[in-house]
Protein backbone atom coordinates (compact mmCIF):
# COMPACT_ATOMS: atom_id res chain seq x y z
CA UNK A 1 0.00 0.00 0.00
CA UNK A 2 2.91 2.32 0.64
CA UNK A 3 3.29 4.32 -2.49
CA UNK A 4 6.40 4.35 -4.62
CA UNK A 5 8.43 7.50 -4.91
CA UNK A 6 7.97 7.86 -8.66
CA UNK A 7 4.21 8.20 -8.29
CA UNK A 8 4.77 10.43 -5.31
CA UNK A 9 6.89 12.85 -7.35
CA UNK A 10 3.93 13.61 -9.62
CA UNK A 11 2.13 15.02 -6.60
CA UNK A 12 4.95 17.33 -5.54
CA UNK A 13 3.36 20.41 -7.18
CA UNK A 14 0.20 19.82 -5.14
CA UNK A 15 2.23 19.62 -1.93
CA UNK A 16 4.14 22.77 -2.83
CA UNK A 17 0.84 24.59 -3.41
CA UNK A 18 -0.43 23.40 -0.04
CA UNK A 19 2.79 24.47 1.65
CA UNK A 20 2.51 27.92 0.08
CA UNK A 21 -1.04 28.28 1.44
CA UNK A 22 0.17 27.25 4.90
CA UNK A 23 3.03 29.78 4.78
CA UNK A 24 0.70 32.49 3.49
CA UNK A 25 -1.75 31.89 6.33
CA UNK A 26 1.00 31.76 8.95
CA UNK A 27 2.53 35.06 7.79
CA UNK A 28 -0.82 36.88 7.54
CA UNK A 29 -1.99 35.61 10.92
CA UNK A 30 1.35 36.59 12.48
CA UNK A 31 0.94 40.15 11.16
CA UNK A 32 -2.76 40.63 11.94
CA UNK A 33 -2.51 38.81 15.25
CA UNK A 34 0.21 41.24 16.33
CA UNK A 35 -1.78 44.27 15.14
CA UNK A 36 -4.87 43.17 17.09
CA UNK A 37 -2.96 42.04 20.18
CA UNK A 38 -0.94 45.21 20.81
CA UNK A 39 -3.91 47.57 21.42
CA UNK A 40 -5.61 44.89 23.53
CA UNK A 41 -2.44 44.51 25.61
CA UNK A 42 -2.31 48.28 26.13
CA UNK A 43 -5.98 48.26 27.14
CA UNK A 44 -5.23 45.39 29.53
CA UNK A 45 -2.69 47.58 31.35
CA UNK A 46 -4.64 50.81 30.98
CA UNK A 47 -5.79 52.98 33.88
CA UNK A 48 -9.34 52.93 32.55
CA UNK A 49 -11.54 50.32 34.17
CA UNK A 50 -13.71 49.91 31.05
CA UNK A 51 -10.67 49.34 28.81
CA UNK A 52 -9.30 46.76 31.24
CA UNK A 53 -12.64 44.97 31.39
CA UNK A 54 -12.85 44.88 27.59
CA UNK A 55 -9.32 43.51 27.26
CA UNK A 56 -9.91 40.89 29.94
CA UNK A 57 -13.08 39.66 28.22
CA UNK A 58 -11.37 39.64 24.82
CA UNK A 59 -8.50 37.55 26.18
CA UNK A 60 -10.81 35.23 28.14
CA UNK A 61 -13.05 34.68 25.12
CA UNK A 62 -10.39 33.94 22.53
CA UNK A 63 -8.18 31.91 24.86
CA UNK A 64 -11.08 29.75 26.00
CA UNK A 65 -12.73 29.21 22.61
CA UNK A 66 -11.59 26.37 20.32
CA UNK A 67 -10.24 27.69 17.00
CA UNK A 68 -12.78 25.64 15.05
CA UNK A 69 -15.70 27.19 16.94
CA UNK A 70 -14.52 30.73 16.17
CA UNK A 71 -13.80 29.79 12.57
CA UNK A 72 -17.26 28.25 12.06
CA UNK A 73 -18.98 31.09 13.89
CA UNK A 74 -17.50 33.60 11.43
CA UNK A 75 -17.68 31.40 8.33
CA UNK A 76 -21.26 30.16 8.76
CA UNK A 77 -22.62 32.72 11.20
CA UNK A 78 -21.64 36.05 9.64
CA UNK A 79 -23.77 35.70 6.48
CA UNK A 80 -26.76 35.39 8.82
CA UNK A 81 -26.46 39.01 9.97
CA UNK A 82 -29.31 40.91 8.31
CA UNK A 83 -28.22 43.32 5.60
CA UNK A 84 -24.64 42.11 5.49
CA UNK A 85 -25.00 40.67 2.00
CA UNK A 86 -25.72 44.16 0.62
CA UNK A 87 -22.76 45.82 2.30
CA UNK A 88 -19.28 46.32 0.87
CA UNK A 89 -17.93 44.15 3.66
CA UNK A 90 -19.56 41.14 2.02
CA UNK A 91 -17.05 41.09 -0.84
CA UNK A 92 -14.32 40.66 1.74
CA UNK A 93 -15.90 37.94 3.82
CA UNK A 94 -17.67 35.93 1.16
CA UNK A 95 -14.44 34.01 0.57
CA UNK A 96 -12.96 31.48 3.01
CA UNK A 97 -9.42 32.91 3.06
CA UNK A 98 -10.15 36.32 4.69
CA UNK A 99 -12.46 34.63 7.18
CA UNK A 100 -9.74 32.13 8.06
CA UNK A 101 -7.16 34.90 8.54
CA UNK A 102 -9.59 36.88 10.72
CA UNK A 103 -10.57 33.91 12.91
CA UNK A 104 -7.00 32.67 13.36
CA UNK A 105 -5.71 36.20 14.04
CA UNK A 106 -8.33 36.81 16.72
CA UNK A 107 -7.49 33.48 18.31
CA UNK A 108 -3.76 34.21 18.31
CA UNK A 109 -4.36 37.78 19.52
CA UNK A 110 -6.05 36.42 22.64
CA UNK A 111 -2.85 34.63 23.63
CA UNK A 112 -0.50 37.36 22.38
CA UNK A 113 -2.30 40.16 24.23
CA UNK A 114 -1.75 38.39 27.54
CA UNK A 115 1.93 37.76 26.70
CA UNK A 116 2.50 41.38 25.63
CA UNK A 117 0.60 42.84 28.61
CA UNK A 118 2.64 40.78 31.05
CA UNK A 119 5.92 41.78 29.37
CA UNK A 120 4.97 45.47 29.31
CA UNK A 121 4.11 45.36 33.02
CA UNK A 122 7.47 43.81 33.80
CA UNK A 123 9.68 46.33 32.03
CA UNK A 124 12.05 47.73 34.66
CA UNK A 125 10.38 50.75 36.29
CA UNK A 126 13.77 52.45 36.61
CA UNK A 127 14.22 52.44 32.82
CA UNK A 128 10.90 54.20 32.31
CA UNK A 129 11.53 56.71 35.09
CA UNK A 130 14.99 57.47 33.73
CA UNK A 131 13.60 58.06 30.24
CA UNK A 132 10.92 60.38 31.58
CA UNK A 133 13.50 62.22 33.69
CA UNK A 134 15.61 62.77 30.59
CA UNK A 135 12.65 64.53 29.03
CA UNK A 136 11.36 61.88 26.63
CA UNK A 137 7.65 62.32 25.98
CA UNK A 138 5.32 59.56 27.11
CA UNK A 139 4.96 58.34 23.54
CA UNK A 140 8.73 58.38 22.94
CA UNK A 141 9.27 56.55 26.22
CA UNK A 142 6.80 53.90 25.14
CA UNK A 143 8.26 53.52 21.67
CA UNK A 144 11.95 53.59 22.57
CA UNK A 145 12.04 52.07 26.06
CA UNK A 146 8.90 50.19 27.05
CA UNK A 147 8.38 48.40 23.73
CA UNK A 148 11.97 47.17 23.23
CA UNK A 149 12.15 46.25 26.91
CA UNK A 150 8.97 44.22 26.64
CA UNK A 151 10.15 42.61 23.39
CA UNK A 152 13.22 41.30 25.24
CA UNK A 153 11.06 39.81 27.95
CA UNK A 154 8.46 38.10 25.78
CA UNK A 155 10.55 36.81 22.86
CA UNK A 156 10.51 33.17 23.97
CA UNK A 157 6.77 33.11 24.69
CA UNK A 158 6.19 34.90 21.40
CA UNK A 159 8.14 32.22 19.55
CA UNK A 160 6.04 29.47 21.15
CA UNK A 161 2.88 31.30 20.12
CA UNK A 162 4.13 31.57 16.52
CA UNK A 163 4.52 27.78 16.41
CA UNK A 164 0.92 27.58 17.64
CA UNK A 165 -0.09 29.90 14.80
CA UNK A 166 1.58 27.56 12.32
CA UNK A 167 -0.19 24.53 13.80
CA UNK A 168 -3.49 26.40 14.09
CA UNK A 169 -3.62 27.06 10.34
CA UNK A 170 -4.54 23.38 9.89
CA UNK A 171 -8.09 24.30 10.96
CA UNK A 172 -8.72 25.89 7.54
CA UNK A 173 -9.16 22.39 6.13
CA UNK A 174 -12.63 22.46 7.63
CA UNK A 175 -13.68 25.44 5.50
CA UNK A 176 -12.61 24.17 2.07
CA UNK A 177 -9.11 25.71 1.96
CA UNK A 178 -6.43 23.26 0.79
CA UNK A 179 -3.30 23.68 2.88
CA UNK A 180 -0.49 21.18 3.44
CA UNK A 181 -2.77 18.67 5.17
CA UNK A 182 -5.43 19.19 2.51
CA UNK A 183 -2.84 18.45 -0.18
CA UNK A 184 -1.76 15.31 1.68
CA UNK A 185 -5.41 14.24 1.85
CA UNK A 186 -5.85 14.77 -1.90
CA UNK A 187 -2.82 12.61 -2.60
CA UNK A 188 -4.39 9.96 -0.36
CA UNK A 189 -7.64 10.04 -2.36
CA UNK A 190 -5.68 9.60 -5.59
CA UNK A 191 -3.29 6.89 -4.45
CA UNK A 192 -5.06 5.15 -1.55
CA UNK A 193 -1.95 5.65 0.56
CA UNK A 194 -2.78 7.88 3.53
CA UNK A 195 0.46 7.44 5.44
CA UNK A 196 3.26 8.58 3.14
CA UNK A 197 1.70 11.95 2.19
CA UNK A 198 0.85 12.73 5.83
CA UNK A 199 4.37 11.82 6.96
CA UNK A 200 5.87 14.07 4.28
CA UNK A 201 3.51 16.90 5.26
CA UNK A 202 4.48 16.37 8.90
CA UNK A 203 8.17 16.62 8.01
CA UNK A 204 7.50 19.91 6.19
CA UNK A 205 5.63 21.29 9.23
CA UNK A 206 8.56 20.26 11.40
CA UNK A 207 10.97 22.17 9.19
CA UNK A 208 8.73 25.27 9.29
CA UNK A 209 8.47 25.10 13.09
CA UNK A 210 12.24 24.73 13.46
CA UNK A 211 12.71 27.75 11.16
CA UNK A 212 10.40 29.81 13.38
CA UNK A 213 12.20 28.71 16.54
CA UNK A 214 15.61 29.48 15.02
CA UNK A 215 14.49 32.92 13.85
CA UNK A 216 13.11 33.75 17.30
CA UNK A 217 16.34 32.56 18.99
CA UNK A 218 18.29 34.82 16.65
CA UNK A 219 16.03 37.77 17.51
CA UNK A 220 16.45 37.01 21.20
CA UNK A 221 20.24 37.15 20.85
CA UNK A 222 20.03 40.38 18.90
CA UNK A 223 17.75 42.00 21.48
CA UNK A 224 19.65 41.02 24.60
CA UNK A 225 23.22 40.10 23.58
CA UNK A 226 24.55 40.50 27.13
CA UNK A 227 22.56 37.48 28.26
CA UNK A 228 24.46 35.34 25.76
CA UNK A 229 27.89 36.80 26.48
CA UNK A 230 29.08 33.74 28.39
CA UNK A 231 28.07 31.38 25.61
CA UNK A 232 29.67 33.63 23.01
CA UNK A 233 32.94 33.83 24.96
CA UNK A 234 32.99 30.07 25.34
CA UNK A 235 32.50 29.69 21.60
CA UNK A 236 35.25 32.19 20.87
CA UNK A 237 37.70 30.33 23.11
CA UNK A 238 36.91 26.92 21.67
CA UNK B 1 -34.82 34.01 19.57
CA UNK B 2 -36.59 30.69 19.90
CA UNK B 3 -35.20 29.02 23.00
CA UNK B 4 -37.07 25.77 22.34
CA UNK B 5 -34.38 25.02 19.74
CA UNK B 6 -32.06 24.11 22.60
CA UNK B 7 -34.54 21.75 24.26
CA UNK B 8 -34.35 17.98 23.73
CA UNK B 9 -36.94 16.32 21.53
CA UNK B 10 -37.92 16.04 17.91
CA UNK B 11 -37.90 19.77 17.15
CA UNK B 12 -35.14 20.86 19.52
CA UNK B 13 -31.43 20.14 19.27
CA UNK B 14 -30.81 19.80 23.01
CA UNK B 15 -30.26 16.03 22.94
CA UNK B 16 -27.86 16.20 19.97
CA UNK B 17 -25.89 18.96 21.67
CA UNK B 18 -25.84 17.03 24.96
CA UNK B 19 -24.57 13.91 23.15
CA UNK B 20 -21.87 16.02 21.51
CA UNK B 21 -20.87 17.53 24.83
CA UNK B 22 -20.73 14.06 26.40
CA UNK B 23 -18.36 12.89 23.67
CA UNK B 24 -16.23 16.01 24.07
CA UNK B 25 -15.99 15.47 27.83
CA UNK B 26 -15.16 11.76 27.54
CA UNK B 27 -12.59 12.33 24.82
CA UNK B 28 -11.03 15.30 26.60
CA UNK B 29 -10.84 13.63 30.01
CA UNK B 30 -9.48 10.34 28.66
CA UNK B 31 -6.81 12.20 26.67
CA UNK B 32 -5.81 14.38 29.63
CA UNK B 33 -5.55 11.41 32.01
CA UNK B 34 -3.60 9.17 29.63
CA UNK B 35 -1.54 12.09 28.35
CA UNK B 36 -0.57 13.30 31.81
CA UNK B 37 0.45 9.78 32.86
CA UNK B 38 2.52 9.27 29.71
CA UNK B 39 3.99 12.75 30.14
CA UNK B 40 5.15 11.92 33.66
CA UNK B 41 6.79 8.70 32.46
CA UNK B 42 8.40 10.55 29.55
CA UNK B 43 9.76 13.22 31.90
CA UNK B 44 11.31 10.56 34.13
CA UNK B 45 12.75 8.92 31.02
CA UNK B 46 14.18 12.21 29.83
CA UNK B 47 15.83 12.80 33.20
CA UNK B 48 17.23 9.26 33.38
CA UNK B 49 20.87 8.34 32.83
CA UNK B 50 20.09 6.51 29.59
CA UNK B 51 21.32 8.91 26.95
CA UNK B 52 19.54 7.26 24.02
CA UNK B 53 16.23 7.26 25.88
CA UNK B 54 16.42 10.89 26.93
CA UNK B 55 17.51 12.10 23.48
CA UNK B 56 14.80 10.04 21.82
CA UNK B 57 12.12 11.45 24.10
CA UNK B 58 13.39 15.01 23.59
CA UNK B 59 13.16 14.53 19.82
CA UNK B 60 9.67 13.10 20.22
CA UNK B 61 8.61 16.22 22.14
CA UNK B 62 9.96 18.55 19.47
CA UNK B 63 8.16 16.67 16.68
CA UNK B 64 4.85 16.39 18.55
CA UNK B 65 4.87 20.06 19.45
CA UNK B 66 5.65 21.18 15.89
CA UNK B 67 3.13 19.19 13.90
CA UNK B 68 -0.57 20.22 13.72
CA UNK B 69 -2.90 18.21 15.93
CA UNK B 70 -5.13 17.44 12.95
CA UNK B 71 -2.24 15.74 11.17
CA UNK B 72 -1.48 13.54 14.18
CA UNK B 73 -5.16 12.58 14.46
CA UNK B 74 -5.42 11.65 10.77
CA UNK B 75 -2.10 9.82 10.77
CA UNK B 76 -3.03 7.69 13.78
CA UNK B 77 -6.53 6.97 12.52
CA UNK B 78 -5.35 5.78 9.11
CA UNK B 79 -1.96 4.59 10.24
CA UNK B 80 -3.04 2.40 13.14
CA UNK B 81 -5.31 0.21 11.04
CA UNK B 82 -2.60 -0.12 8.37
CA UNK B 83 -0.09 -1.02 11.05
CA UNK B 84 -2.33 -3.59 12.73
CA UNK B 85 -3.22 -5.17 9.39
CA UNK B 86 0.46 -5.32 8.40
CA UNK B 87 1.32 -6.93 11.74
CA UNK B 88 -1.44 -9.53 11.42
CA UNK B 89 -0.67 -10.46 7.82
CA UNK B 90 2.23 -12.82 8.66
CA UNK B 91 -0.18 -14.78 10.86
CA UNK B 92 -2.50 -15.39 7.94
CA UNK B 93 -5.10 -12.87 9.05
CA UNK B 94 -5.93 -10.77 6.02
CA UNK B 95 -9.16 -9.10 7.00
CA UNK B 96 -9.80 -5.36 6.95
CA UNK B 97 -9.43 -3.86 10.38
CA UNK B 98 -10.68 -0.41 11.31
CA UNK B 99 -9.57 1.32 14.47
CA UNK B 100 -12.36 2.94 16.45
CA UNK B 101 -12.28 6.68 15.72
CA UNK B 102 -12.81 7.42 19.42
CA UNK B 103 -9.70 5.52 20.51
CA UNK B 104 -7.62 6.75 17.59
CA UNK B 105 -8.60 10.31 18.52
CA UNK B 106 -7.97 9.71 22.21
CA UNK B 107 -4.57 8.20 21.48
CA UNK B 108 -3.62 11.13 19.20
CA UNK B 109 -4.67 13.78 21.70
CA UNK B 110 -3.00 11.83 24.54
CA UNK B 111 0.30 11.60 22.68
CA UNK B 112 0.22 15.35 21.98
CA UNK B 113 -0.76 16.13 25.57
CA UNK B 114 2.09 13.90 26.80
CA UNK B 115 4.67 15.85 24.80
CA UNK B 116 3.67 19.11 26.48
CA UNK B 117 3.12 17.55 29.92
CA UNK B 118 6.56 15.93 29.91
CA UNK B 119 8.17 19.35 29.37
CA UNK B 120 6.21 20.68 32.33
CA UNK B 121 7.15 17.77 34.61
CA UNK B 122 10.79 17.84 33.49
CA UNK B 123 11.04 21.53 34.40
CA UNK B 124 9.37 20.88 37.74
CA UNK B 125 11.68 17.98 38.65
CA UNK B 126 14.71 20.05 37.69
CA UNK B 127 13.50 22.90 39.89
CA UNK B 128 13.45 20.77 43.05
CA UNK B 129 16.18 22.01 45.42
CA UNK B 130 18.96 19.38 45.46
CA UNK B 131 19.33 19.73 49.23
CA UNK B 132 15.85 18.30 49.83
CA UNK B 133 16.63 15.16 47.87
CA UNK B 134 20.05 14.77 49.49
CA UNK B 135 18.51 15.23 52.93
CA UNK B 136 16.04 12.46 52.19
CA UNK B 137 18.80 10.10 51.05
CA UNK B 138 20.91 11.03 54.09
CA UNK B 139 18.04 10.02 56.33
CA UNK B 140 18.18 6.60 54.76
CA UNK B 141 15.14 6.85 52.53
CA UNK B 142 15.13 4.56 49.49
CA UNK B 143 15.13 6.21 46.07
CA UNK B 144 11.48 5.31 45.65
CA UNK B 145 10.56 6.81 49.02
CA UNK B 146 12.44 10.01 48.13
CA UNK B 147 10.44 10.16 44.94
CA UNK B 148 7.12 9.50 46.64
CA UNK B 149 7.59 11.80 49.65
CA UNK B 150 9.80 14.59 48.32
CA UNK B 151 10.22 14.79 44.55
CA UNK B 152 6.66 14.06 43.49
CA UNK B 153 4.79 16.37 45.93
CA UNK B 154 7.09 19.30 45.17
CA UNK B 155 7.08 18.70 41.41
CA UNK B 156 3.30 18.32 41.37
CA UNK B 157 2.82 21.68 43.09
CA UNK B 158 5.22 23.33 40.68
CA UNK B 159 3.49 21.91 37.62
CA UNK B 160 -0.13 22.34 38.62
CA UNK B 161 -0.70 25.71 36.93
CA UNK B 162 0.85 24.63 33.64
CA UNK B 163 -1.04 21.31 33.74
CA UNK B 164 -4.34 23.14 34.13
CA UNK B 165 -3.51 25.23 31.06
CA UNK B 166 -2.66 22.06 29.14
CA UNK B 167 -5.99 20.55 30.10
CA UNK B 168 -7.76 23.50 28.50
CA UNK B 169 -5.57 23.23 25.40
CA UNK B 170 -6.44 19.56 24.97
CA UNK B 171 -10.15 20.25 25.44
CA UNK B 172 -9.92 22.89 22.76
CA UNK B 173 -8.27 20.36 20.44
CA UNK B 174 -11.14 17.87 20.73
CA UNK B 175 -13.31 19.43 17.95
CA UNK B 176 -10.64 18.35 15.43
CA UNK B 177 -11.80 14.74 15.79
CA UNK B 178 -14.83 15.55 13.65
CA UNK B 179 -12.34 15.05 10.78
CA UNK B 180 -12.42 11.30 11.55
CA UNK B 181 -16.19 11.18 11.84
CA UNK B 182 -16.80 11.76 15.54
CA UNK B 183 -19.80 13.84 16.63
CA UNK B 184 -18.42 16.24 19.20
CA UNK B 185 -20.07 19.37 20.58
CA UNK B 186 -18.95 21.68 17.75
CA UNK B 187 -19.97 19.15 15.10
CA UNK B 188 -23.40 18.79 16.75
CA UNK B 189 -23.77 22.57 16.77
CA UNK B 190 -22.81 22.61 13.09
CA UNK B 191 -25.42 19.96 12.24
CA UNK B 192 -28.06 21.88 14.15
CA UNK B 193 -27.04 25.06 12.35
CA UNK B 194 -27.21 23.38 8.96
CA UNK B 195 -30.73 22.09 9.57
CA UNK B 196 -32.15 25.28 11.03
CA UNK B 197 -29.98 27.83 9.17
CA UNK B 198 -29.28 29.31 12.58
CA UNK B 199 -25.53 28.71 12.68
CA UNK B 200 -24.82 31.81 14.70
CA UNK B 201 -27.03 30.83 17.63
CA UNK B 202 -25.76 27.27 17.82
CA UNK B 203 -22.07 28.13 17.57
CA UNK B 204 -22.49 30.84 20.20
CA UNK B 205 -24.19 28.26 22.44
CA UNK B 206 -21.28 25.83 22.01
CA UNK B 207 -18.81 28.64 22.70
CA UNK B 208 -20.64 29.50 25.93
CA UNK B 209 -20.24 25.88 27.04
CA UNK B 210 -16.51 25.93 26.28
CA UNK B 211 -16.07 29.24 28.10
CA UNK B 212 -17.98 27.84 31.08
CA UNK B 213 -15.57 24.89 31.18
CA UNK B 214 -12.66 27.35 30.99
CA UNK B 215 -14.08 29.47 33.81
CA UNK B 216 -14.68 26.40 35.99
CA UNK B 217 -11.11 25.28 35.38
CA UNK B 218 -9.77 28.67 36.42
CA UNK B 219 -11.77 28.63 39.65
CA UNK B 220 -10.64 25.09 40.38
CA UNK B 221 -7.04 26.04 39.64
CA UNK B 222 -7.15 29.05 41.98
CA UNK B 223 -8.70 26.95 44.75
CA UNK B 224 -6.14 24.20 44.32
CA UNK B 225 -3.29 26.67 44.34
CA UNK B 226 -4.45 28.40 47.52
CA UNK B 227 -4.74 25.01 49.20
CA UNK B 228 -1.46 23.61 47.93
CA UNK B 229 0.51 26.77 48.63
CA UNK B 230 -1.01 27.40 52.07
CA UNK B 231 2.44 27.16 53.63
CA UNK B 232 3.74 29.94 51.40
CA UNK B 233 1.05 32.47 52.28
CA UNK B 234 2.36 35.46 54.11
CA UNK B 235 1.12 36.56 57.50
CA UNK B 236 -2.03 35.41 59.20
CA UNK B 237 -4.22 33.65 56.67
CA UNK B 238 -6.93 35.82 55.25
Amino acid sequence: MILDWETFLTFVPLLVQGAVTTIELTVLVTIFGFLIALPVALARNSASRAARAFARSFIFFFRGAPILAVLFLLYYGLPQIPGIKDSILWHLIARPMPIAVLALSLNSAGFLAEIFALALRNVAVGDIEAARAFGFSRFQTFLRFALPGAARLCMRAYGNELVFVLKGTAAVNFITITDLIGAANQIYFNTFDPITPLLVAGAIYLVFALLIVTAVRYMERRLSPWLFLKAALKEAKA
Amino acid sequence: MDWSLFLPGATGWGDELAAGLWLTLRLGLASVLIGTGLGLLAALGELSRFRALSHGLAAYNVVMRSVPELLVILLLYYGLSFLIMALLRPFGIDSFIEVSPFWAGTLALSLIHAAYASEVFRGAFQAIPKGQVEAGLAFGMSRFLVFRRIKWPVAFRLSLGALANLLMTTFKNTPLVSAIGLQDLIRAAGDAGQNTKLYFQFFIASLVIYLAIAALMQIFQMRAETNLYAHLRRGPSA
